[in-house]
């Protein structure tokens, strides 16, 4: 079966001990190792620090080297660097990480973009994975994929249940722990971190909303799938069972912001951004008044003037997703660390010469 | 039937798995020339000159260099390193976030 995989197993070079053996796999550049079954990988695997504490599927050669086909990448094609920590990071990396998250084949070109998104420079790898306040990194889908793939994105999207939403934000946090280097105690310095950290990934409700996608706001092609990655430091609900208005809901949302602050500085420059996630308890009153997420941004922007702790430059920072279940009547902030968030297409091949999905 | 695995990091951690350890600390601060590294973040700039302030009264230290960042998000500026690793005999960046 490898010989049909085109990968070749070198010589064994050395005996590891109950059952295992060090293997240097050609075409592939990881080293591998061998072992006598699933259940000593895994906990070889624990004792190597390269879970995050849960179960990982078996990184084989054969499931690494379909996934790479999957995104139609080789394996030495490099995804993103993080210059500070001199790493570089290949799809092997993404490949590897994502079979071991328990992910699909076919997400693996989401799990690609997700991992460009975070290493573009100004999403800043290394301070929101290193930083004490342990920041998470979520990824936002939108287009066609989220259907594909059965990403949620209504209720309960932002828990467990669905493989895609797990696997994927799963993926990129082993990706930032394995390759990137923030292993909690060394490089993540995280004082309490957060369960946020073991994945977060949910999809944008296009088909209950007539508001213009997030992607689409960011300049991808409607029609092309998309993530956009975002690093939160906080979470909070504006929560507001009353209102009964655009601007009432909106006043509740800003009140929130002003609150809470929105990180930023002079680096950010004024592409910093803050997520609001609208629920549809609260959208329905925007949509039923005829506001669009522009109507709403342009609102905010007025009530926010003069708010010194909301450190977004510009209208277009405040970014809207729509996504949720009934029953609530919240929006969710996903206030920054220190980093825009990053759209990327989804593209099967290199992203300049991909085709879109 | 036996299961290979293919190791998903990107090598090593320095100091952790390699050996690499901080730098050996001099055995003294008499005449040493300090290095303040203020990384712009709450009151750090404060801070760092009263633990130097402080230093002072204990040792006779040489003089102090300090590097500002440009913003708390990102590293020093390469001409910043080039500073603390061609002037200072210790430096002190001791505030996160």
């Amino acid at each position: 079966m490898l010989d049909d995989l085109a990968v070749v197993i070198e010589p064994e070079v050395s005996l590891l001990g109950g059952g295992l053996r060090s293997r240097t796999v050609s075409a592939l550049r990881a080293p591998a190792h061998e072992y006598v079954d699933a259940m000593a990988l895994m906990e070889d695997y624990y004792d190597r620090g390269w879970s995050d504490g849960l179960p990982v599927v078996p990184p084989t050669p054969e499931l690494v080297t379909d996934f790479l086909a999957a995104a139609g990448l080789d394996p030495d094609h490099v995804v993103g660097t993080v210059p500070t920590r001199e790493v570089t990071v290949t799809a092997e990396h993404v490949a590897i990480n994502a079979v071991m998250a328990g992910c699909r084949r076919d997400y693996m070109p989401v799990v690609v973009a997700a991992v460009r998104a975070h290493l573009h420079e100004k999403a800043n790898c290394h301070s929101t994975t290193g930083t004490l306040s342990g920041a998470a990194q979520v990824v936002i889908v939108n287009g066609p994929i989220r259907r594909e793939i059965d990403i949620n994105c209504t209720s309960g999207c932002f828990g467990p249940g669905w493989r895609a939403n797990a696997t994927i934000g799963r993926a990129l946090r082993l990706v930032v722990r394995n390759v990137c280097r923030s292993v909690p105690g060394f490089l993540d310095r995280a004082s309490f971190s957060t369960p946020a950290r073991y994945s977060f990934c949910f999809g944008e409700d296009e088909e209950g909303s007539d508001w213009v996608p997030l992607s689409v706001e960011r300049g991808v092609p409607e029609g092309t799938s998309a993530v956009t990655v975002h690093s939160t430091m906080t979470m909070a609900s504006a929560l507001d069972l009353t209102s009964r208005t655009p601007e009432g809901i909106l006043d509740s949302v800003a009140d929130e912001l002003r609150t809470r602050g929105v990180a930023g500085d002079a680096w950010l420059g004024d592409g910093s951004t803050v997520v609001l996630v609208i629920g549809p308890e609260h959208r329905r009153y925007l949509v039923d008044a005829g506001w669009s997420k522009a109507d709403a941004r342009a609102y905010l922007w007025k009530q926010l003037a003069g708010a010194t702790r909301v450190k977004v430059a510009k209208p277009e920072g405040i970014l809207m997703v729509a996504a949720g279940g009934p029953g609530m009547a919240e929006t969710w902030l996903l206030l920054p660390h220190l980093a825009w968030a990053i759209t990327e297409p989804v593209v099967i091949g290199p992203p300049n010469g991909g085709s879109k999905t | 039937m036996s299961i290979i695995g293919l190791d998903p990091t990107s090598g090593p951690l320095p100091g952790r798995d390699t050996g690499r350890r901080a730098a050996p600390r001099p055995e003294s601060l008499d005449g040493a020339v300090v290095g303040l590294v203020v990384n712009g973040l709450g009151r750090s700039e404060p801070l760092l000159e009263a633990l130097y302030d402080e230093l002072r009264t204990l040792v006779p230290t040489g003089r102090v260099v300090k590097v500002v960042k440009s913003s708390v998000s990102v590293p020093p500026e390469p001409m910043d390193w080039e500073r603390l690793i061609s002037e200072v005999t210790v430096a002190v960046a001791g505030f996160g976030g």
